[in-house]
């Protein structure tokens, strides 16, 4: 049997770690704004300020449009995080650290990352609105074309395991981690990473050329609910990127979980920072290019490395 | 309820969530208060509590206002900024917006404050509940009658089939985006039929084409006092720099890029003759990525053809043309000025040439000294030629359908944004001309 | 308590994480203020007045590119349980594998000659 805790830690756990998370994000990504504005302004704005703004949406009224799919739009937001709390609850923190390790865990974190694209479709149809409705169209295509890579790059990382299970994954990193035996892997693995919770330059969705997409009618707490859950499914994405790539738990002088919630840090703000300083691709290119230099690049990954273990 | 009101304190904190209209004159200043770190300005009324109308708004933009006003979430405010000019009447409806000559900012924040802890109402809802569509078919829903397509389902007909260039037969909808669209500039009303995410015909209009643009200090505007006097070339210069890095700016913002548009917006706010190397800076920095290029590269491409003789100045520019009112000056001679051209033609080529011209135009500045600009009743602006009847960005309007036609939505605006339209060069520019039609 | 296994409470998270955002998406929405008006319900496009409702029989123009993704998908349930495999079994896995990825790919090739990945 593989090893995972009660349901009652499991929540709380998980809900710890993603409360953390999400305000990390927040803090993160206003520092990275502001780093690349070059003005950083105090420390307790920075701290203060996404709270205070999450107030502010709770103060407001949530509103509706003409004859919106209601139920379509008060689901989107619930799938979403629920998807993003289910993939990282299986990420482990340490060897026996874990909340819930299935002998398929990577294919279930697969199955969790396809399903975002049912969340963020549903999020711009409801709302019967122009912009929203291009919004969820242009996620679709996006999400076809990095599903693909990403389960490929996240593929070569089973290979050496012999196991799809996310601990058996980073136990087998013990001698090298797979960012230096799979170099194309962690790269692959970011670009679609950042597609999955549309941040940055993959950033189609929810973009300022639709005035905010899929959300442009989002206000209140509706607004809220979505910018919390895409911020989880990046928190998911980042800490599998650290287990997946950087070595979990693995490192020198500091425990295997604080190893692993610095190496999560660190990959966050290395997509928050790059979301301000990469401008958002077109959709038509970055279809093509998924297709034709990814897929190609995630294959050439899985057989180097499958080629060297043997 | 003590919860709401411990969360309507804290929500005081809150960067103001501020839907900004610029009325005619009142442009760059109401895109330089994304500085504010008070206040956030977002890009759909919906989560957006505090309206700031900057100016008198035309006659044929308040209904526009009004339904932006009306799709704000309550508790919601709006703000009259006169910006400079006293004593400007208030679109119809407005009766509870609160008018402000000085800081609009502070006003945004101490409204919000007020609506927050209740000092203040939230304000009623503008236009009267009617339906757009009262008609509604026999079926349970207001479906039928014609059929699913045909009818008026729930108030409001549905698409109906249109050839498509793909030999297809599916839905053509038509939309029409604008005034207050948050990339385009104010007035633009882009009408588009779109098949998917193509957008087939387009027709576009000019709301501020007949505004009497009361602006809030016309000599401010170095461009529209070389209309009609010698003015120094230092001071049209660095207003050029400043006008072309707010352009980048908003090509940044429409790239998803705030925190650099901001970093541009700051530039030209403290802008001096001497700060060439600040915006060779942020040129590295926007190009070291090549993500920006390679987003914009093919996009927008604007012909030579298409735009010689109009005086579109960087658009011309950027598509190979060499023309350029300062090569007719000799105050600019004298200076050894010569244009940069671009034979990109996309919206990156734009891009880059007003990065470049940017830093040529503080280098002018720099050297300029006490030269003067000579007056011929025309000026090159940072738009293009600028008459007394007329600006680059009106006599552009004539060939921007056939620049948007079957393209992407995503490369519309990215289109438009490049051409750095300003619909208020020719008001104020008429205004000036002739003063009793401002008055 | 019963007994869960891994994969019931992982499960348990999603169904707590979805409950607690429905949860918070209704007490959020009760209503504060009157009713919302017909103008204000109307969805934005900029101040101007919708024609039409948004939804539509929309183009979608990828729909090539989602027909490979179908073919590509079935390819990744195969490799699961390979890379499992993968070097137990040793070259003869690669190879396999490596044939079939080949067939795949030259249809990614074609599609490509033929402009099904290109739109707008």
């Amino acid at each position: 049997m593989r090893p995972y805790v009660g349901a009652e830690v499991a929540l709380l756990a998980t809900a710890a770690a993603l409360v953390a998370g999400v305000y990390l994000v927040a803090v993160l990504d206003r520092f990275a704004a502001a780093l690349v504005a070059g003005a950083v302004g105090s420390w307790r704005r920075l701290l203060v300020v996404p709270l205070a703004a999450a107030a502010a949406l709770l103060v407001q009224q949530r509103r509706t449009t003409e004859r919106p799919d209601g139920a379509g739009w008060a689901v989107a937001p619930a799938l979403f995080f629920g998807l993003a709390a289910f993939a990282l609850a299986l990420v482990p923190l340490g060897p026996d650290l874990v909340i819930a390790d299935p002998s398929t865990g990577f294919v279930a974190f697969s199955a969790a990352i396809a399903f975002v694209m049912i969340a963020v479709f549903l999020h711009g149809w409801s709302p019967n609105s122009p912009f929203a409705l291009h919004g969820a169209y242009r996620y679709g295509a996006a999400a076809l074309s990095f599903q693909i890579p990403f389960l490929l790059a996240m593929l070569a990382t089973a290979l050496p395991a012999e196991s799809l299970s996310i601990v058996d994954i980073v136990r087998a990193q013990e001698p090298a981690w797979n960012v230096l035996r799979q170099p194309l892997g962690l790269p692959l693995y970011l670009v679609v990473g950042v597609g999955v919770s549309f941040w940055g330059p993959l950033n189609l969705s929810d973009a300022s050329d639709v005035a905010g997409g899929t959300s442009v009618e989002d206000s209140g707490v509706a607004r809220l609910l979505w910018t919390i859950a895409r911020s989880a499914m990046l928190v998911a994405v980042a800490a599998m990127g650290a287990a997946g790539f950087l070595g979990g738990w693995w490192g020198p002088i500091l425990p295997g979980p604080a190893w692993m919630i610095a190496k999560t840090g660190a990959v966050l703000l290395a997509i928050l920072a790059a979301g301000h300083l990469l401008a958002r691709v077109r959709i038509a290119t970055f279809v093509l290019v998924a297709w034709a230099v990814l897929i190609p690049l995630a294959l050439l990954n899985v057989f180097v490395s499958g080629a060297i273990l043997l | 309820m003590g919860l709401t009101a411990l969360l309507a304190r804290v929500a005081t904190g809150a960067p103001v969530p501020v839907f900004a209209v610029a009325g005619p004159g009142t442009r760059s200043l109401i895109r330089d208060l994304r500085l504010r770190p008070e206040i956030r300005l977002v890009d759909t009324p919906r989560p957006a509590s505090v309206l700031l109308v900057g100016g008198l708004v035309p006659a044929e933009m308040e209904m526009a206002v009004a339904r932006v006003h009306d799709a704000m979430a309550h508790p919601r405010a709006t703000v009259l900024w006169s910006a400079g000019a006293a004593g400007l009447g208030r679109p119809e409806g407005f009766d509870d917006a609160i008018p402000v000559d000085g800081d609009p900012v502070a006003a945004c924040v101490a409204a919000y404050r007020d609506i927050l802890v209740g000092r203040r109402g939230s304000e009623p809802p503008i236009l009267p509940d009617v339906d757009p569509a009262p008609w509604r078919g026999v079926g349970p829903y207001g479906q039928g009658g014609s059929g699913m397509t045909g009818g008026v389902p729930y108030g409001r007909p549905m698409a109906e089939l249109g050839p498509d260039p793909d030999g297809l037969r599916l839905d053509v909808l038509p939309v029409a985006v604008g005034p207050l669209f948050p990339r385009f500039p104010a007035g633009l009303v882009v009408d588009a039929r779109l098949a998917g995410d193509l957008v087939l015909e387009v027709e576009v209009a000019n709301l501020l084409a007949n505004a009497t643009a009361a602006a809030p200090s016309p000599e401010a505007d170095p461009f529209l006092r070389a209309l009609g006097e010698r003015v120094a070339i230092a001071d049209l210069e660095l207003a050029r720099a400043r006008a072309h890095l707010r352009s980048v700016a908003e090509a940044l913002l429409a790239a998803g890029l705030e925190a650099l548009a901001l970093r541009a917006l700051r530039i030209a706010a403290n802008l001096r003759a001497g700060d060439g190397a600040l915006v060779r800076r942020l040129a590295t920095i926007i190009s070291a990525t090549q993500v920006l290029r390679w987003s914009l590269r093919g996009v927008g491409a604007v012909p030579p053809e298409a735009v010689a003789g109009l005086g579109a100045g960087p658009v011309a520019r950027a598509s190979g043309l060499r023309e350029d009112l300062r090569l007719e000056d000799p105050a600019y001679r004298d200076l050894g000025f010569a244009p940069l051209v671009d034979a990109g033609g996309d919206a990156a080529a734009r891009l880059r040439l007003r990065l470049g011209e940017a830093v040529q135009s503080l280098d002018l500045a720099a050297r300029a000294g006490a030269r003067a600009a000579t007056a011929t009743g025309r000026v090159e602006t940072p738009r293009g030629r600028l008459e007394a009847e007329s600006s680059a960005s009106e006599r552009l309007f004539t060939v921007l359908p056939s620049l948007l036609r079957e393209h992407e939505w995503g490369d519309v605006v990215a289109t438009i944004v490049s051409l750095d339209l300003d619909l208020e060069e020719g008001p104020l520019a008429r205004g000036r001309a002739r003063p009793e039609a401002a008055a | 308590m019963v007994a869960l296994g891994p994969l019931a409470v992982s499960f348990a998270v999603f169904v707590a994480g979805f409950a607690v955002v429905l949860a918070s998406w209704w007490l959020g929405g009760r209503p504060r203020s009157p009713a919302q008006t017909a103008p204000e319900r109307v969805p934005f496009g900029g101040g101007a007045d919708p024609r039409v409702h948004a939804w539509n029989r929309y183009h979608v123009r990828y729909y090539s590119m989602a027909l490979i993704f179908l073919a590509f998908d079935m390819e990744m349930v195969f490799m699961y349980p390979w890379a499992v495999v993968f070097v137990r079994e040793g070259l003869i896995a690669m190879v396999e594998m490596g044939m079939f990825i080949t067939i795949l790919l030259l249809g990614v090739l074609y599609a490509w000659r033929e402009r099904a990945l290109e739109w707008a």
